[in-house]
């Protein structure tokens, strides 16, 4: 990739004896993109993130976050003021009132901006005098998320942010993502809510069991990822359709469906000759693509 | 605003604290008086030497209470932070974990000496409104040697809060720290023991209960050595875990 | 110009469907000359997309000639004849497929399923075409 990138790692590992929950992970994360990180829950997502904070020591490999790489604490400390992070759980301490908390977490950062806290105080209705530990689940997670986008940082990290949201409050979340994407910042987040990443993001990561199973722009995988249903005179051995960038095959009689990541146009050339009777092509919703790539069954699967 | 969140965290514990070691000494004062003014009172031969006594034991009570108190403000932490769910906010801060460690000792150390000062503070103005024999330099002897000596305890303490997360564990095994290390050194290094050091133990004149004014040097900064050592310790474990 | 959510759900990159819109928008005279695009920012929360999106959507459509990028200003839309000759074929087309459509449904299909094949045709197609 020749874009400049925000987040790079270089075969980052963390090991707990012989569990390795981050496998030698080349993460690419581009600047000023809004890039979505996927996984199953024990992907290793929450590990990753925790290894680009300095919140977990990596067992091996090198990381490189917003042009410097990270050898000492030092250099994480210094980078730290750059970046806005929300994480899973939405953590903030429960003894601190609203306004306490805001009074707190600003005066860390030069990049804070009183207007936007203001403003999001009052869109989020969030009631200065009382403690954290009394709010409810929602207005938390719109703290949590104040103390972020009340920011301008070069990098800014979710994991898990439409968490404890209703409807109305995961569009305006996904709208204070765009207005940051908008103002340059680079968003890394993580999410299981297909949809919103669908609306969203430039950019797909997924993680499973420790090791990128997928990294692309979105709209690549838009264009490339297929499905085409065709229906044969004698449906063909898997073999015989074998074309790379096929990632699963589903027959049933004389009805074979195929997924493929690319070379879609190939695959409907050599079920044309081996007599492809009809030929219907669909695109691929990510979720489907997700699914794809963390399924752990063998690729050839056959009904009755 | 790292101390603003220190003190946040560490004022309930701290006033409790203060609170009932002023009180005490207060009611301390209070029921000396009635003591000291038996008989011909403060006049007859070794009247002086009663308050003294009387002195000698409300430090008794004040080291106890004081220890109590430094091993609860040696509470807290990035460890308990964890468990509570909150260290990856604190962590995510562009400060360094041992900005975050210095910050919460100095805190602690500051309140312990508080709650050694302004008790002892106390017992000085009820005595002279009373009207009770008591000597400026006795007291300051009393409270160089909770400080000097017990501030070992507090890093203890510390070191403790930052290996076991459990809201009861921590304290529990802190207790258990200063009960096991009275009893061994009552045992077998009666000379050496810390607990007799800070409460004046070792360097009390037996006929007049006044403190010796040569003051227990080496003692005192076995025990600060000692603190500084388990501070370094519990700051190390800081800085390598994982969180 | 009223400006329409984007669907993901159809497995179409989003900015070709921005382009698209911008486009109709431009046929139907609902933009015209010399008119101004909201900004990428605006654009971008209005409609809950990357702004990645619409400075793709834009760009593309600067170099097909449709749209003029001004440093500073904005996006307008382009005066030209090469827009009005798109209208025109647009127009063609469009009233073929209008004869197809009334011919399928003699034939007894059901819109959904002339949609389905156009679709499908047209993803297939595209496949092949691309290649060449």
């Amino acid at each position: 990739m020749t874009e400049p990138l925000a987040i790079h790692t270089t075969a980052l590992t963390k090991s707990y004896g012989r569990f390795v929950a981050v496998d030698s992970l080349n993460l690419a994360v581009p600047k000023n993109r809004i890039t979505a990180f996927l996984g199953p829950n024990g992907a290793g997502k929450s590990t990753t993130i925790k290894m680009l904070l300095g919140m977990i020591r990596p067992t091996s490999g090198e990381t490189m976050i917003l042009d410097h790489t990270i050898s000492t604490p030092n250099t994480g400390r210094r980078l730290r003021e750059r970046i806005a992070y929300v994480a899973e759980d939405k953590p903030l301490y429960g003894y601190m009132t609203v306004e306490q908390l805001i009074r707190f977490t600003s005066s860390f950062y030069p990049d804070w901006r009183s207007d936007d806290a203001q403003r999001l105080l009052a869109e989020y209705r969030l009631p200065v005098d009382k403690k954290v530990r009394s709010l409810s689940k929602g207005m938390r997670t719109k703290l949590a998320l104040l103390l972020a986008f009340a920011r301008r940082p070069e990098l800014l990290i979710l994991d898990e942010p439409s968490e404890g949201l209703d409807p109305i409050g995961i569009e305006e979340l996904l709208r204070e993502l765009v207005s940051q994407a908008a103002a340059g910042v680079t968003v890394f987040f993580s999410s299981h809510q297909l949809a919103e990443i669908e609306r969203v993001a430039d950019h797909v990561c997924i993680l499973n069991h420790g090791r990128l199973g997928l990294s692309a722009p979105i709209d690549d995988l838009r264009q490339s990822y297929r499905r085409i249903d065709f229906v044969f005179e004698a449906a063909p051995s898997a073999r015989e359709l074998a074309v790379p960038g096929i990632e699963r095959i589903c027959s049933s009689g004389r009805q074979v469906s195929v997924l493929t990541s690319r070379n879609a146009d190939e695959v409907i050339r050599r079920a044309r000759d081996l007599s492809a009777v009809s030929v219907e092509v669909s695109s691929v919703p990510l979720r489907e693509i997700f699914l794809e790539t963390v399924r752990e069954t063998p690729e050839f699967v056959k009904e009755r | 605003m790292l101390w603003y969140k220190a003190w946040l965290e560490t004022r309930g514990r701290f006033l409790a604290c203060l609170t009932t070691l002023t009180l005490f000494c207060f009611v301390f004062v209070h029921h000396a008086q009635e003591i000291a003014f038996r008989g011909d009172g403060l006049a007859r031969p070794g009247g002086t030497a009663d308050y003294d006594r009387l002195l000698f034991v409300n430090q008794q009570f004040l080291v106890i209470m004081w220890v109590v108190s430094a091993v609860l403000l040696g509470m807290g932490g990035l460890v308990r932070e964890r468990a509570v769910g909150v260290s990856t906010f604190t962590l995510s801060l562009p400060v360094s974990r041992s900005r975050l460690f210095g910050v919460r000792v100095a805190m602690g150390i500051l309140q312990s000496a508080a709650i050694a000062i302004l008790p002892w503070c106390a017992v000085f103005l009820a005595s002279s409104m009373a009207g009770l024999p008591i000597r400026p330099s006795q007291v300051s002897l009393y409270i160089f040697l909770i400080l000097g000596g017990g501030l070992s305890y507090f890093a203890m303490a510390i070191l403790v809060s930052s290996f076991f997360e459990g809201e009861y564990t921590a304290p529990a095994i802190a207790f258990g720290v200063v009960l096991l290390t009275a009893i061994a050194f009552d045992a077998w290094l009666r000379p050496f023991s810390l607990w007799r050091l800070i409460a004046g133990d070792l360097s009390i004149d037996r006929r007049t209960y006044l403190l010796s004014p040569a003051f227990p040097w080496r003692g005192v900064l076995a025990s600060l050595i000692a603190a500084l050592f388990l501070l370094l310790v519990a700051l190390q474990r800081i800085r390598r875990r994982d969180f | 110009m009223l400006f329409q959510k984007l669907n993901p759900a159809l497995g179409q990159p989003l900015y070709l469907q921005l382009m698209r819109q911008i486009q109709h928008a431009a046929e139907t005279g609902a933009l015209r000359d010399g008119d101004q695009l909201p900004g990428i920012r605006t654009l971008a929360e209005d409609l809950v997309v990357s702004p990645n999106t619409i400075v793709k959507a834009y760009t593309e459509l600067e170099h097909s000639g449709l749209l003029e990028l001004r440093q500073g200003s904005g996006a307008f839309l382009k005066a030209g004849r090469r827009t009005r000759s798109i209208t025109d074929r647009v127009q063609l087309a469009r009233r073929r497929l209008r004869d197809l459509i009334d011919r399928l449904r003699e034939e007894d299909l059901h819109d959904e399923e002339i949609q389905r094949a156009f679709e499908a045709e047209l993803l297939a197609t595209s496949e092949i075409s691309r290649k060449r």
